[in-house]
């Protein structure tokens, strides 16, 4: 009753606390302008000034992809301060919650960052637990910085010219993606103001053409590439695809001949100029034009571009070839088609490079517009290039990265994980070596365990799983599943695979009663309270109010899935009925005390009662008791256990039913009933058979595997043989 | 044994069958929730199971031609799984004990069917989900 009284106390305060959070969450899911987006006058919805100090006007949007320039007066002339970017003008770079977090960019003409503010984001754990100003801190750290230097999340490796930013605890995956926000808006708008200078690559060498492929060779070999975006990618309905463009690289003797036959070929490689290089894109189908409706004489061509590593190349009126027709037999038809000249040293065909078609998203809800853009990679084959393709060493992605360097953590995480199953799988070893009154065998697996699972995996690695990850994981099977965004959290990610595969080896106790961070902090300070003498003081709740309140958890847990369908963020504010993120990812003394208190509250009742949370609030338990019906392989009974209630009454989590039965969604498998199991001196059936034995004077054979002694069969005595007596 | 009280075994209907027929028994134990032959069911709540398992199909048909939303066929995707936790309490109130190759299964209790049906349908609905996604039916 002690837990309900405190809970009704509590639960008020929490909620007050989370309507406050909300109005202090300056930022999150803030509605921003729909001009921000795309309005030439950016600044007149968007504070530049506050990024870019001292400037007092700012130029339209300019370039592709569009920054603006900043100015200051001075003599009454404007003079170039430096130059303001929107981030989602340049990337869509999703961060934890899938969204990007829109930032505006100040760089100065040397190419250092002088500004950055976050005006709109939608990740939940800066909304609760992690406060925003930890958001603006690490952005902070990129002021003064150069946009060409090697910035990484991590310590500083000056042998390897990287400069390491600090982390936020606990928000590892959202600002591995702001970093690369920061860097890729950056490079992109350095580049095309000249600050960085493009890569010069070395020029490709092809050998003369020897044949004319078909259009279906060209294909083979991938000499033509095919970018295809459907309809739902850009929030649209309909038929067929969005865009359909199938392009290829003209200078190539053999793929430029094949493509616009010999005098085309030659008339296209007498415009020229050294340097230059010539594609073609022609669309079969689609709903839209690759060109862009707004294009007008002088513009940019805003729909499509080439990148090849951080170069990107656009297209303006003056590189703009029409294609009247593909000479190439078996070409598809086409209703919409261009040649578009790369101007720009950097480009090498040897290199692979990528068509980017720059697209909108619609929002099906808000009918805002959201940058996304898709791409397909291209690159000549060995055949085409004199000397074949040269070595070319992709950049890991990021979530390798940080799998790489936090590669010994991961280890010792995984070889922590199988050495506690392989305990736990030799379980029927341990309990026949315990006894009642002797659990070491059991306990001290276990309680390394726990230890381990609070210190390492806790406090130190924050890899407590939440029922927050439950909910992405499941809003992502429907939705959007990115291996990326699970990939960028190692430790909870082997944790995860790790719950799943045992929950349906051994049910949900294993992960909640011998790995939960929180689980065992609880339990353990349960021990504990027994140690120090408070046993007088634990207690259990009778078994007809704990069968009841058991169900709260799984109300907890439809709750929030279903509050999740209509609003994630919502849904993540009221996961805060787990403590996880004050016990370990902020502290208990870090934060606003209702959470504190509720913390503690129940951390400290854990101390009087077992796992309180555990049985009665825990939303992930909750979910993963569910599939734990299906549990493989479960804990052992005997027939006696109908009637006999030994086990039933040591059973700290309240799991054995009036039958005899173990309720495995509610087990913790602390394995004290098989100890029992095995003891013949504590279960029942067994000690009987025990004393009936000596009793008889018969030997005590080992115990089988069903719990009882080996049967003594009587053999009848071989008959005597005469004359064989002493 | 993982069950202590031996009154809580249910054997199927197919439960005596071996080898490949067990397995195909078992595929559509899990795909039929209505009662077999001589298998007592209630009449109201079979037939008001077929009509919703008819709309719940229905609701999926409609959305594989791209005339239904995403949140409509999880709403009644939801629904039908309701039901079909009373169907099956009421047909076939058992549900499997251990591994699922092996050959034990155990009554019911109402939160087993919850547990059950939530799980199946969660797959099978992500599965289909997923297909119409894919298709580009169906958009999110």
């Amino acid at each position: 009753m002690f837990a309900l009284r405190a809970l009704r106390r509590f639960l008020p305060a929490l909620a007050g606390l989370v309507i406050a959070s909300a109005v202090h969450a300056d930022t999150y899911e803030v509605k921003l302008p729909p001009e921000l987006g795309t309005s030439p006058k950016m600044c007149d919805y968007a504070p530049c000034a506050e990024v870019m100090p001292g400037a007092t006007s700012f130029s339209e949007r300019k370039g592709q992809p569009p920054f603006v320039e900043a100015y200051k007066d001075e003599g009454g002339q404007k003079k170039l301060l430096g130059y303001v970017m929107l981030s989602t003008d340049i990337t869509d770079t999703p961060a934890y919650s899938g969204k990007p977090v829109v930032t505006l960019i100040g760089m100065d003409t040397a190419g250092k960052f002088v500004g950055v503010k976050i005006l709109k984001h939608s990740e939940p754990i800066l909304l609760l637990g992690i406060p925003e100003s930890l958001l603006i801190k690490f952005n902070n750290q990129y002021l003064g910085k150069f946009v060409g230097d090697n910035i990484e999340i991590g310590r500083s490796r000056p042998d390897e010219n990287i400069i390491g930013l600090d982390a936020i605890t606990g928000a590892t995956v959202t600002v591995i993606a702001q970093n690369q926000v920061m860097m890729t808006s950056g490079t992109t708008v350095a580049k095309q103001v000249g600050i960085l200078k493009p890569v010069i690559r070395p020029q490709a060498k092809f050998p003369p053409a020897t044949g004319t492929p078909s259009w279906s060779e060209l294909v083979a070999d991938g000499s033509v590439q095919r970018l295809t975006v459907k309809p739902e990618e850009v929030g649209l309905k309909g038929d067929g695809p969005y865009m359909d463009l199938w392009f290829g690289y003209l200078n190539q003797p053999a793929i430029g001949q094949a493509i616009l036959g010999k005098d085309g070929y030659a008339s296209l490689m007498s415009r020229l100029k050294d340097g230059e290089h010539a594609i073609f894109i022609i669309k079969p189908a689609g709903m839209d034009s690759f060109k862009g409706s707004g294009f007008v004489r002088g513009g940019i061509y805003d729909r499509v571009q080439v990148r090849q590593d951080k170069d990107a190349f656009t297209f303006r009126d003056l590189d703009y070839v029409n294609l009247w027709s593909v000479a190439a037999a078996g070409a598809p038809a086409f209703s919409e088609s261009a040649i578009f000249i790369i101007r720009g040293k950097g480009f090498s065909a040897a290199y692979p490079w990528r068509l980017v078609f720059l697209g909108n998203k619609i929002d099906k809800e808000t009918a805002a517009k959201t940058f996304a853009n898709f791409d397909k990679e291209y690159w000549l084959a060995d055949k085409y290039l004199e000397g074949g393709r040269p070595v070319v060493i992709k950049p890991d992605p990021t979530w390798l990265k940080v799998w790489k360097e936090r590669a010994v953590e991961i280890a010792g995480f995984v070889v922590f994980l199988l050495a506690i199953s392989a305990a736990y799988a030799s379980r029927d070893k341990l309990v026949r070596r315990a006894n009642r009154q002797r659990r070491w065998p059991v306990n001290a697996f276990k309680y390394t365990g726990w230890v381990i699972s609070i210190g390492f995996v806790g406090f130190s690695a924050m890899a407590q799983p939440s029922i927050t990850q439950v909910l992405t994981w499941f809003h992502s099977l429907l939705f959007q599943w990115k291996w990326e965004l699970f990939l960028s959290d190692p430790l909870i990610f082997v944790f995860w695979v790790f719950i799943i595969v045992t929950v349906f080896i051994w049910g949900r106790g294993f992960f909640c009663g011998w790995l939960c961070p929180f689980g065992s902090l609880s339990e353990l300070l349960f021990r504990l309270g027994r140690l120090v003498g408070l046993k007088r003081f634990q207690f259990q709740l009778p078994k007809p109010l704990h069968d009841k309140l058991k169900w709260v958890k799984y109300v907890v847990f439809f709750g929030l899935l279903a509050v999740s369908f209509f609003s994630m963020g919502l849904a993540e504010k009221l996961a805060e009925v787990e403590p996880f993120k004050t016990t370990f990812l902020v502290g208990i003394t870090n934060r606003s005390w209702p959470y504190s208190l509720f913390a503690a509250g129940l951390l400290g009742l854990s101390i009087f009662t077992e796992r309180p949370f555990c049985k009665y609030l825990c939303p992930l338990g909750a979910s993963l008791a569910m599939p734990t019906t299906f549990r493989w392989f479960g804990l052992k009974r005997k027939d006696e256990c109908t009637s006999c209630k030994a086990c039933a009454k040591g059973c700290g989590s309240q799991a054995i039913d009036a039958k005899g039965n173990i309720d495995q969604r509610e087990c913790m498998l602390c394995l004290d009933c098989m100890v029992l199991y095995y003891d013949d001196h504590a279960c029942p059936p067994l000690a009987q058979e025990r004393k009936r034995r000596t009793k008889a004077g018969q030997p005590l054979t080992p115990i089988n595997g069903k719990g009882y002694f080996i049967p003594i069969h009587q053999v009848p005595a071989e008959p005597q043989k005469k004359g064989a007596t002493a | 044994m993982t069950i202590a009280d031996r009154n809580e075994l249910r054997q199927p209907a197919y439960g005596e069958a071996h080898g490949l027929p067990w397995l195909v028994a078992e595929i559509r134990d899990h795909l039929w929730p209505w009662a077999g032959k001589g298998q007592p069911a209630r009449k109201a709540i079979q037939g008001a199971g077929f009509a919703l398992a008819i709309a719940a199909t229905l609701a999926w048909v409609m959305a594989a031609l791209g005339r239904l939303e995403a949140g409509a066929i999880i709403g009644w995707w939801f629904g039908w799984s309701v039901f079909e936790v009373l169907v099956r309490l009421d047909a076939k109130p058992y549900v499997k004990e251990g591994p699922w190759w092996g050959r034990l299964y155990r009554r019911a209790t109402v939160m087993d069917m919850i547990c059950y049906v939530s799980f199946k349908n969660l797959l099978i609905g992500a599965v289909l989900f997923i297909a119409l996604k894919a298709a580009g039916v169906l958009i999110v």
